[in-house]
């Protein structure tokens, strides 16, 4: 499984790889730690013309403490270094969770928070060699028309596994997108889509550059549930978090992820328990609301029923933690 | 020979006398093997799992520049690989499993042999599949192979003692259904092979094996040479668990394409490739029936199984066989029967996995035995004790236990584990449960002979070179040898250097499997370790003016019995013994085949208590701690009996709570290191070990397995601290993954609510 | 494909080296520079055998990262841990408690273990299972290899009270 022929570039400046982005069109893709990049190039799922590397790029490295309390992270920090960062274990520890949660030491020792945000999709049927692939029609991902998960389906269901979004999107994080032609803001409750090959609103030309996220003082958890610990994606992640002390509450806010092609923001069991408080009554009416919002289950290395009954058990679990924390 | 209590090697903590290889980036695996003129070898697999193959067109391939090679199921006409000869080493015109053998491609380096796998153009007519066994049943299947009715490849019924007595007369009988799930065998090592076969008398193969000689035994004809034409170097083993046991179509392979591109050729199973070159166990369905009398006696064990042997079953049947067979080796039993059925399907041939059948047989026993103590109102362990053989017990199949420490065993983990005070006490969802087990060691079948020998040569400064044929893979087997001739000759282990992995320089040996290393290798080489001995004695006991039955070797020193001030040095002897008129140079050799009829000479015993805690709300099960109690007649090097015992422990909670092949319409699902899930570190117990010295009076110094005895036990014992755990209801299906386990808990939930 | 010039350091010693844009790190050492101790593996970050040392001390992947990435870094590989002839003490820790069988695995997890003992010279439990949860050990499921780490730096203190006498 060698890496499909193409050619390297190691940018120098921000400027230049914008540029680079802007000539290649849709043949170059932006290699950071490469832990994603690499694996779906080997399994020729990625064949870029150009893999463009940002790790000479210092400006995307950098830990910016704002004025305002906040953070502005560049993209190409690397999980590792984030992990053990005294600011953020300071300001969100439930971020700062995800980011230990992310696969291995390993792993995190390579990979970036950009990475791990723009992380591509996977998906039971394609996350094989193309030799093995060859038994199946083509799907969106190798250039054909069909999802093996559900044969009529219009779009790619492959999951998003990403672990650290969950907790930049109760956290309100906002994400720095630029291109040669300039910039734009994209809060990054509003970056995922809900197709599979097509998972963000990242534009070919555009670049992630930093993740900002404003000062936050309410109350945060992120639980992972995965097969084992220490190395894997998770079977459900969730994250929320909500104002107030104690069982009271007016905001609540709770995001699951590994269940589909985007993270899913949980807008009922949230109404429920910042009407209601966070009481046990409470707590088991939102978790009994969830079912129609995560919608169909699918693609899935685990059966659908115990998905979507972790999805429950992770949302009373990170009530709880809200409780008591 | 030193009385028993009187060893002055065997007993210590030895490290691995290859440690420093290995630790230090030294030790080469076949894939470090890099050979001038080296081409790149490629398999182009089927897609489908069954098709009529109408035209393949490798012209284009052939036209690649850098191509050598491309060759197909006409370059190996009447060629047959898998065991037994039972698979042709590439698909001829019918394809009867997705990933089956096409075509091959050798070239000058892995990124043309990529480009011109893609350029194969193969014109197939898809035929219906079977994929899954119940289906393959039923009337009107698809068939598998046209001469195979029904796709039962085999049924087998073996009757021992009274097994219909003992169940028309018995007080009580459990019966259970359980399955098990598509299993593969990973290893640390990816399969490999690289094939010199450039000149025509002789095929030299380096690739990772649990027995050169099978390979020799399989190559040689295939390719018009005899045995000793063909070299096996299996330098060292990256694991094994059961699946290196033999030839497996890339080694068929890589020798066509060195034999025609007249260079040495490599190829490496990447990525998914390595779960098709696997013959791990497939899925089995079994009814399991346990005649018991109310005062505990167990009369009776009934197997009957279905056993998915995949498109070339070839020996399956036989893991089926000890499956069942093994229950009368730990309970004193009037009858047993076992019958197995082999069904063919269209996927992946079946062979086994580690533990063989008898790890999740065991899983399903240790579970009914404890429901049939609980049912008794009985303690488990006083249940087992009770009914737990006793050395010199003959069982139903012609064995004589000569040794047997399984009571004792018991007694350890009773004690160890804190049985007494936590059986019957635990909070729900916490459970503890105790499972025994036996394992032969021996492999009389694959040959008439069982034979082991080797070579003990000793030279002129002392220093001992043990020649082996055995393969370590792992368990330390070589260190064990090497102790083995240490304590024979006196002198100090890392006194002994081991050659071995390559049957040009070694004498035969059947191989490392079937737990037949230390019983008869260790024989062998304690006989070769004796021949040496016995000629240097020849001139120390002239020297010392004693008889050589009197001598003592011992401490790098030869003496008379009862008299060590008046000693030799080793090394001098050995000197003298060459520098002088006679000028012997002192060279062993030994060899060892079972005495017996039957397939083993000796039985390793164990107990193992596990417990384990469960979230009833993911249904994951943590192992908290497992006490391992195993009777291993001697324990020759702590150090590697321990490591053995942690490793039997993970690969046994490996496969009895994470271990499935998922597919669909026979497709691998996760067919990766990443998602075919084995523990890590976070999901290890604590594991305490016990040792019981039986002294078995066939093994070397008395010593027996501590291999797959282990992961035996150990898949009964959390089995059965699961039911404990669940209030006593059964898992039916290996692995027990936490969506089984949460079915499990929502049963027990409802039958409380009712 | 195109080759380009790159430099790196590896166990000390700096190698000019002519590398394609799609070689990983894995692919230049063990093909390239030649030194086979690490190993290939899944080659897709999920095995862990194929780990090194970066210049901090940190255990990474050599199998997903491109060579290119390296120019004028430095690592380490399992053949680098010996000075002046003699292992280093996790090596020597390694061998003494059986923390290796099959070996294949051995180098990535040396490596891994290194880099544990690198950023904590005394471990705790949980840095150990995280350092270590990325290496598919198969033969030992780490139990020993943890003893092994944990006897490090007794090994190391040790020899440096030995050295100081």
């Amino acid at each position: 499984m060698l890496l499909p022929d193409h050619q390297y570039v190691t940018t120098n400046s921000l400027k230049e790889c914008l540029r680079l982005l802007a000539e290649s069109r849709e043949k170059a893709m932006v290699v950071g730690g490469g832990t994603d990049v690499i694996f779906n190039m080997r399994l020729k799922l990625f064949q870029p013309d150009v893999a463009v590397s940002i790790r000479k790029l210092d400006e995307l490295q950098q830990v910016e403490e704002l004025t305002n309390g906040g953070l502005r992270i560049g993209a190409g920090a690397r999980l590792a270094d984030l992990a053990e960062h005294p600011a953020i274990n300071d300001r969100y520890p439930a971020f700062a969770e995800s980011v230990r949660a992310v696969a291995s030491t390993h792993i995190r020792n390579m990979a970036t928070l950009g990475g791990n945000i723009c992380l591509h999709t996977r998906c039971a049927y394609t996350n094989n060699s193309e030799e093995w692939r060859k038994g199946l029609n083509s799907c969106f991902k190798t250039e054909g028309k069909i999802c093996h998960v559900i044969q009529t389906s219009s779009r790619c269901l492959a999951i998003n596994n990403a672990d650290t979004p969950l907790a930049l999107i109760i956290l309100g994080a906002v994400l720095t997108l630029q291109s040669a032609g300039g910039s734009r803001e994209v809060p990054i409750a509003e970056f995922y889509t809900n197709d599979g090959m097509d998972n963000t609103v990242l534009r070919p030309d555009e670049l992630l550059t930093h993740i900002t996220i404003p000062p936050v003082s309410d109350r945060t958890a992120f639980l992972k549930l995965a097969p084992r610990q220490g190395m894997d994606f998770a079977t459900v992640a969730v994250a929320a978090r909500c104002d107030g002390t104690g069982e009271k509450v007016s905001k609540v806010s709770i995001v699951v992820g590994s269940i589909s092609t985007n993270p899913i923001i949980l807008h009922e069991p949230s109404r429920i328990v910042s009407e209601q408080g966070l009481g046990d009554e409470a707590i088991s009416a939102a978790v009994d609301s969830i079912r129609d919002e995560l919608g169909p289950l699918t693609n899935l290395f685990s059966r659908a029923s115990y998905k979507r009954q972790m999805a429950n058990v992770l949302v009373r679990r990170v009530l709880v933690a809200l409780r008591e924390s | 020979m030193p009385p028993p209590n009187d060893l002055s090697v065997i007993g210590r903590r030895q490290p691995r006398l290859d440690g420093a290889e290995k630790c230090s980036g030294r030790s080469v695996f076949a894939d470090d093997v890099d050979l001038p003129g080296m081409l790149c070898g490629k398999i182009l697999r089927s897609p489908h799992a069954h098709a009529r193959i109408l035209k393949i067109d490798t012209s284009k391939a052939e036209a690649l520049p850098g191509v050598k090679a491309v060759i197909t199921a006409a370059h190996a006409k009447g060629m047959m690989g898998g065991r037994r000869g039972a698979e042709p080493v590439f698909a001829d015109d019918l394809v009867t499993y997705k990933g089956r053998e096409i075509a091959a491609i050798a070239a000058l380096d892995e990124r043309t042999a990529e480009k011109a796998l893609q350029l194969i153009e193969v014109e197939y007519e898809e035929l219906p599949p079977v994929l899954i066994m119940r289906h393959a049943l039923q009337a009107g299947a698809p068939l598998v192979q046209a001469d195979k009715p029904g796709n039962i490849w085999s049924d087998n019924i073996d009757s021992y003692g009274e097994p219909e007595q003992a169940f028309d007369t018995a007080d009580l009988v459990f019966e259970e259904k359980f399955s098990t799930s598509v299993t593969h065998n990973l290893f640390a090592e990816f399969h490999v092979a690289v094939v010199d076969f450039t000149l025509p008398n002789k095929l030299t193969l380096w690739t990772p094996t649990q027995t050169g000689l099978l390979m020799q035994h399989a190559l040689g004809p295939a390719f018009g040479l005899s045995v000793s034409q063909v070299q096996i170097i299996h330098l060292n083993t990256g694991g094994a668990f059961s699946g290196r046991g033999g030839v497996r179509p890339h080694h068929y392979i890589a020798a066509l394409l060195s034999r025609k591109t007249q260079r040495p050729v490599k190829i490496f199973a990447a990525g998914d490739e390595e779960f098709l070159v696997c013959r791990a166990l497939g899925e089995n369905d079994y009814r399991m029936r346990i005649a018991v009398n109310k005062d505990g006696t167990i009369k009776a064990v009934d197997m009957d199984a279905h056993m998915d042997g995949g498109a070339f079953p070839s020996e399956v049947g036989y893991f089926g066989w000890m499956a069942g067979l093994c229950n009368s080796w730990v309970f004193p039993l009037q009858g047993n029967r076992l019958r197995r059925r082999v069904v063919m399907t269209n996927t992946r041939p079946h062979f086994l996995p580690h533990g063989g059948m008898m790890l999740t047989s065991n899983a399903a026993i240790m579970q009914l035995c404890t429901k049939i103590a609980r049912s008794l109102g009985r303690d488990p362990i006083d249940f087992l004790r009770q009914n737990a053989i006793e050395a010199g017990h003959h069982g139903l199949s012609g064995e004589v236990f000569a040794s047997c420490g399984l009571k004792e065993c018991l007694d350890i983990v009773r004690r160890e584990s804190g049985w007494d005070q936590k059986y019957g006490k635990l909070p729900d969802y916490h459970g503890i449960g105790v499972g025994i087990g036996a394992m032969a060691s021996g492999a009389k079948g694959a040959f008439k002979h069982d034979t082991s020998a080797a070579l003990v040569k000793i030279g002129e400064d002392g220093i001992v070179t043990l020649y082996t044929g055995i393969p370590d893979m792992g368990q330390g087997t070589h260190t064990t040898m090497a102790m083995i001739t240490a304590e024979v000759l006196g002198i100090r282990a890392d006194q002994v250097r081991v050659v071995a992995g390559d049957t040009d320089l070694t004498p035969i040996d059947v191989g490392a499997f079937a737990q037949r290393g230390t019983v008869q290798t260790g024989n062998a080489v304690k006989n070769a370790a004796l021949d040496a001995r016995g000629q240097l004695a020849r001139n120390a006991a002239a020297q010392l003016g004693a008889d050589e039955d009197q001598l003592v070797f011992r401490g790098g020193k030869i003496y008379a019995a009862g008299n060590p001030d008046k000693c030799l040095d080793f090394a001098r002897v050995v000197y003298g013994t060459l520098h002088s008129g006679e000028g012997r140079f002192t060279m062993g050799r030994g060899f060892y085949n079972s005495p017996l009829k039957i397939k083993t000479t000796s039985w390793s015993f164990g107990a193992q208590v596990a417990e384990v805690r469960i979230d009833p709300e993911t249904g994951v099960v943590s192992v908290l701690r497992v006490t391992v109690a195993h009777d291993v007649g001697r324990v020759i090097n702590p150090l590697a009996c321990e490591g053995q015992i942690d490793g039997q422990v993970f690969s046994a909670m490996s496969q009895l709570l994470y271990e499935e092949v998922l597919s669909d319409e026979g497709m691998y699902l996760n067919p990766s290191r990443l998602e075919y899930k084995m523990p890590r570190t976070y999901e290890m117990p604590e594991i305490s070990h016990h040792f019981v010295e039986t002294v078995d009076p066939y093994g070397p110094f008395g010593a027996k397995e501590i291999g797959e005895g282990i992961v035996v036990t150990t898949g009964g014992a959390i089995a059965a601290a699961v039911f404990d755990a669940l209030g006593g209801q059964y898992i039916h299906k290996v692995p027990m993954s936490p969506w089984r386990i949460l079915r499990a808990v929502r049963a027990r939930e409802r039958s409380a609510v009712a | 494909m195109a080759k380009h010039m790159m430099t790196l350091t590896v166990n000390g010693d700096v190698y000019e080296l002519m590398v394609s844009d799609n070689q990983t790190l894995l692919d230049v050492i063990r093909d390239t520079i030649r030194l086979k101790g690490t190993k290939r593996g899944c080659t897709t970050g999920a095995c862990g055998v194929c780990c090194v040392n970066n210049a901090k001390g940190e255990a990474v992947l050599s199998c997903i990262t491109h060579a290119l990435e390296w120019d004028g870094e430095s690592i380490t590989t399992i053949e680098g841990l010996e000075a002046n002839g003699e292992l280093d003490a996790i090596q020597k820790a390694f061998i003494e408690f059986g923390a290796v069988q099959c070996g294949f695995c051995t180098p990535g997890v040396i490596m891994s273990a290194k880099a544990i003992v690198n950023k904590y010279p005394e471990p705790t439990e949980e840095q150990m299972n995280a350092g270590l949860a990325g290496v598919l050990c198969r033969c030992t499921g780490h139990v020993k290899v943890k003893e092994a780490v944990r006897q490090d730096h007794e090994l190391r203190e040790a020899a440096r009270h030995a050295a100081a006498k």
